[in-house]
């Protein structure tokens, strides 16, 4: 094994793999737990599920559709079972198998760990607690596209933390970094072949979308965001689908809904995603509706990832993955809101 | 590898109550006493709701309108059809199951309202989380000082808790007003909305502490007309209405800004009310 290179993942001990062995250490992974990766969906989308088959992981992608949230807090989950004639019900919790989630970039990890002071805190929840306790997390650079604004809310692309092992592609293999005493293990059960003699070298990546205050001064700038037009330019052309909350990694908001079988007697308590961009997220039985405006329910979206739970948490609550700008069908750029919002700031500031 | 476990609280498992008595109040309300099994008390403050589930209809939260000074062995809740769920409710007989979370919130603060002149003031259906505390203050008067009801409805009709209110108007240590929008021909007293009630009070507002919980419209103007007989805003509690689906601070429905209602609430001090931009 090389260890100490000269970057910042230079505490770091590393193996070298070429293009078979990383194939092969997936296979072998598999030997441990399940292994859940990224796949192609489509031409040019992508997807993480279950690894049936090592070769078709893919490693070079700019990120998947839903987030790795779906593996924690799933779309859909039952809660408990139940008989209607006897209003009985049966508690369900989750299967803990190990699952290892292999090809994870920085900022997907870090969502996960947004979502654990979600649900560790205050009332914790066991169904999401099991599924963390029996996950691995094995990361891998990425290639910032269009959309990604990771560094601009602290995230770099070589962010280690969580992670056991972390990969980073060169043009003739990857050099595998040995994060944690989990990833150690994990390595020292492969039978690698001779590691090559390579030092490994940062390189370069740049992001593109950029906002313009470093993240520190974040909340200053929504100290003084509540009151901007800026909510309603927005929801101009926001058609408020709520594609942004289902798709961010750390939106967790979910509803509970009774589901009754065709034999009219057995049925389903479910947990399902929910989001606050919808129109009756807040309506109460009364049908008062609370946000009923939608730019309210906008500025209620983006105040939930910069203040609300930055203020108890410490961490911004957004992680630069993009999903709610690339994915958005009005084309709404949550990098260029904020940044209309320090350009209001900083207006005011110089008056 | 072998797999973890880990063990948290079991948030969302209801405990199987048995419903032991069913009182029509109106056309629209029932009142249910409630036992939750092994003759379990529900231990809750004045002010808190519980999650009440039925299978299939699915759960809401309701507020408790029973005082915990009277819980034992059962508890209360005032329910209203408004939707599938209690539009169940109000069909099932005595000895009927249904499932019970919690309580949850806040409730109120007893203390705070210790040593002082009370006003409650309630707005329709708001009378029934409010009638936790008024009966607490009731059964336990001494702890008290004046203790003013002022009570609207729409219409007669709607009055709740007519043994209650009957008793109310009866006692010499309660002062209560009642008013409604509209009345009907046999109603002969107070016509108007309930803030025609709050001037003419006789208050000595640094000692005065008001209870507040109607529907969503109600608060400003109540707001208004307690600012307007001077009393201090931290002497003046709201028991906010939000839709506490999971009412243990994860599924976000009940989010006003950054307090949850189900964890910070329902009830909150006025100032806090004036800090929360979207609460009234």
């Amino acid at each position: 094994m090389q260890s100490k290179t000269n970057t910042h993942l230079q505490d770091l001990d590393y193996l070298f793999f070429d293009e078979a062995t990383l194939r092969q250490f997936i296979v072998y992974l598999q030997t441990r737990a399940e292994v859940i990766a990224p796949h192609a969906k489509g031409e040019r989308s992508y997807m993480y599920k279950p690894v049936k088959d090592a070769k078709e992981v893919v490693l070079n992608y700019p990120r998947t559709i839903q987030p790795l949230k779906k593996f924690f807090l799933p779309p859909t989950e039952t809660l408990l079972t139940f008989k209607l004639s006897d209003n009985q019900y049966v508690e369900q919790t989750p299967e803990p198998g190990k699952r290892i989630f292999f090809g994870i970039h920085s900022y997907e990890l870090q969502a996960i760990l947004r979502l654990d002071y979600s649900f560790e805190k205050g009332n914790p929840e066991s169904n999401y607690l099991t599924r963390r306790a029996n996950a691995l997390f094995i990361g891998i650079s990425y290639k910032p596209d269009a959309y990604h604004f990771g560094k601009s809310v602290g995230i770099e692309i070589e962010k280690t933390d969580g992670f056991s092992l972390f990969i980073e592609p060169m043009e003739n293999g990857y050099f595998i970094f040995i994060v944690d005493e989990a990833g150690r293990t994990l390595l020292e059960g492969f039978q690698a072949p001779q590691t090559q003699a390579l030092v490994f070298e940062q390189q370069e990546k740049e992001f593109h979308n950029k906002i313009k205050y470093h993240h520190n001064r974040l909340p200053e700038v929504f100290e003084h965001a509540y009151h901007s037009d800026v909510w309603k330019d927005v929801s101009q052309r926001c058609l408020g689908c709520g594609t942004c909350n289902l798709l961010c990694p750390t939106c967790y908001c979910f509803d509970v809904r009774d589901e009754i079988e065709l034999d009219a007697e057995n049925g389903t308590r479910q947990r399902f995603w929910d989001g606050c961009m919808l129109h009756d997220f807040t309506r109460v039985a009364g049908d008062e509706v609370f946000r009923d405006k939608l730019h309210n329910r906008t500025r209620h979206r983006l105040f939930r990832k910069f203040k609300y739970i930055t203020d108890h948490s410490g961490e911004l609550s957004c992680v630069g993955c993009g999903r709610c700008t690339s994915f958005c069908p009005a084309k709404i750029s949550i990098v260029e809101i904020i940044n209309q919002l320090i350009k209001d700031v900083s207006e005011v500031k110089s008056i | 590898m072998e797999p973890n476990e880990t063990k948290a609280k079991d948030l969302y498992y209801p405990l199987i109550a048995t419903v032991v008595n069913v009182e029509s109040l109106t056309e629209t309300e029932k009142r249910f006493s409630i036992q939750l099994p092994n003759d379990k008390t529900l231990g809750h403050k004045p002010g808190q709701f519980v999650e009440v589930s039925l299978f299939g209809f699915g759960e809401a939260p309701i507020s408790v309108c029973s005082s915990p000074t009277r819980d034992n062995p059962y508890f209360e809740l005032t329910v209203r059809k408004a939707g599938r769920l209690t539009d169940k409710m109000h069909l099932l007989p005595s000895g009927s199951k249904i499932g019970i979370r919690g309580p949850f919130g806040n409730g109120f603060n007893v203390q705070d309202f210790e040593g002082k002149d009370v006003l409650f003031v309630a707005g329709g259906i708001g009378l029934a989380p409010l009638k936790s505390m008024i009966d607490f203050t009731l059964d336990q008067r001494d702890r008290f000082n004046r203790v003013i009801i002022v009570y609207g409805t729409k219409n007669p009709a709607e009055i709740l808790f007519k043994r209650e209110v009957e008793s109310w108007q009866q006692r010499r240590d309660v002062e209560f007003y009642m008013t409604v929008d509209r009345a009907d021909k046999n109603w002969k007293g107070n016509v108007g909305v309930i803030t025609t009630l709050i001037p003419p009070l006789e208050l000595d507002v640094e000692r005065t502490v008001a209870a507040v919980v109607g529907p969503p419209i109600m608060y400003k103007f109540v707001a208004m007309a307690l600012k307007a007989k001077r009393i201090p805003d931290q002497n003046i509690y709201m028991s906010l209405e939000r839709r506490m689906k999971c009412g243990v601070g994860k599924c976000g429905h009940c989010q006003i800004n950054n307090s949850y209602v189900c964890q910070d609430g329902p009830v909150y001090n006025y100032v806090r009310v004036k800090e929360l931009e979207e609460a009234i």
